[in-house]
């Protein structure tokens, strides 16, 4: 279970460098690892969406080049939440999960930046927003909307729920 | 349970912000990173390999899907290229025998009509081409019917809109002719299998050699004078017999008739000149 753990967090990132390129739409791209994060925390908790969100965030901080670490507690802090709001608000729900990813992204990114403005960051929250934080936000919703109706495909071909 | 929890969070807010306050205070942001890069970069860099790896194939694959769709689009557009020039060869070549036709048509001393083959029956027993010019344009039955190279044959049946014409290896066919070195007469008939030959050639006209020209006589003024019929390739000297007969080339290829002039009017001049066959 680790090691689909590990290859789930990695497999994450992988997809971030490989595939969401070419995903881009007008500039554009999801956070395919935080999509894995807040999944990973639905099935596996707090405890796990926290280490999965450390590392995917982590290794996102290496390979942008800038501040280690911000990425890694953002990420770290969305799947610890999402691991917490199990149980308590229906997230077991499809139709609870895509818009509380959704949320969970916007969270993300006011997060990031919140901290990011501690190393003064140069650009403006309205901007960061418009451009980057909400469109991302709404790609997440989509994909992780894609990622709900897949698995409950797989689960219906298999016999067994997987959520 | 819930202390481990909770825990760990700390722990990994806390290792956070180590990494953040080592970055920004202590030995600059270079000590932090070369410290997560220690653990990180194996990982990274066979992430980056199995990267690299999938997209190669990826790529290989893609690179091979565009190939193929290009191969297909090139192969489409050969085709239709292909097609197309055949098509401008084919416009050529009619070009080319209607500007003949038209030639021959303007230095006739005689009215004729242009018309296409539109029909052909060559069984043995009958040789025959239908053409698309009928009554309603003014054909008459036994009109001849020339072609650059010579005379094709004459009109057989003349319909409303179509007219049947008797080619000159029809076995049926028979044309008052001439050669035109010796002047010896004889008739032109065409045979079953399909060739054409001069016979009642006297024996006294027999300097009749392979290579003369045969062509119309006039006689009888169906056929104006001079239209080339063939060339002589054999004399069949029949030993005793009264007549010799030669057998011909006609100077039509009549398998290869596309257009024909239908002549409509009459004249006793010697057309020979018009074909360029006056010797």
């Amino acid at each position: 279970m680790r090691a689909l753990f590990l290859l789930m967090a990695f497999g994450g990132n992988l997809a971030q460098w490989s595939v969401v390129p070419a995903l881009s739409v007008g500039g554009v791209t999801p956070d395919l690892p935080l999509v894995v994060t807040v999944f990973l925390a639905v099935r596996k908790g707090p405890v796990a969406g926290c280490l999965a969100g450390f590392v995917a965030g982590l290794l996102q901080d290496m390979a942008g080049g800038g501040l280690i670490g911000i990425q890694a507690l953002t990420k770290a802090l969305a799947g610890f939440s999402m691991g917490l709001l199990v149980g308590r608000l229906w997230v077991a729900n499809p139709l609870v999960q895509v818009p509380a990813l959704v949320l969970l992204t916007l969270a993300e990114g006011l997060g990031r930046f919140m901290l990011l403005q501690l190393f003064h960051f140069p650009a403006s929250l309205g901007d960061m927003m418009v451009h980057v934080i909400l469109p991302q936000a709404l790609y997440n919703g989509f994909l992780g909307s894609a990622c709900v109706m897949c698995m409950a495909g797989a689960a219906s071909i298999r016999g067994r729920s997987w959520i | 349970m819930k202390l481990r929890k909770y825990g760990l969070l700390l722990a990994v807010l806390l290792v956070c912000l180590l990494l953040l306050t080592i970055q920004t205070r202590g030995g600059g942001p270079g000590r932090a990173a070369d410290a997560v890069a220690f653990v990180v970069t194996p990982f990274q860099s066979v992430l980056t390999h199995v990267h690299r790896r999938a997209l190669g194939i990826w790529t290989t694959y893609t690179d091979w899907k565009s190939i193929r769709s290009e191969n297909e689009l090139l192969q489409a557009e050969s085709e239709r290229l292909r097609i197309q020039a055949l098509q401008v060869e084919e416009t050529r070549q009619e070009n080319a025998r209607l500007r003949r036709l038209l030639a021959l048509r303007e230095r006739l001393p005689l009215s004729a009509l242009a018309s296409e083959v539109v029909g052909r029956e060559e069984d043995g027993w009958v040789r025959a081409i239908t053409v698309n010019r009928g009554r309603g344009h003014g054909i008459n039955r036994q009109a001849p019917v020339i072609v650059p190279e010579g005379l094709v044959g004459r009109v057989l049946q003349v319909r409303s809109g179509a007219s049947v014409i008797q080619l000159l290896n029809d076995p049926a066919s028979t044309v008052g002719a001439v050669v035109q070195r010796t002047r010896t007469y004889g008739l032109v008939e065409g045979a079953p299998r399909g060739t054409v030959r001069l016979k009642f050639m006297a024996r006294d006209g027999a300097q009749v050699a392979p290579g003369d020209t045969v062509v119309t006589s006039g006689l009888g003024n169906l056929f104006p004078k001079g239209l080339p019929i063939g060339r002589v390739i054999a004399i069949e000297d029949k030993g005793s017999a009264l007549f010799h007969f030669a057998v011909l080339a006609p100077a039509v290829d009549f398998a290869r008739i596309e257009e024909v002039l239908l002549l409509t009017g009459q004249t006793q001049q010697d057309v020979a000149g018009v074909f360029g066959t006056d010797g």
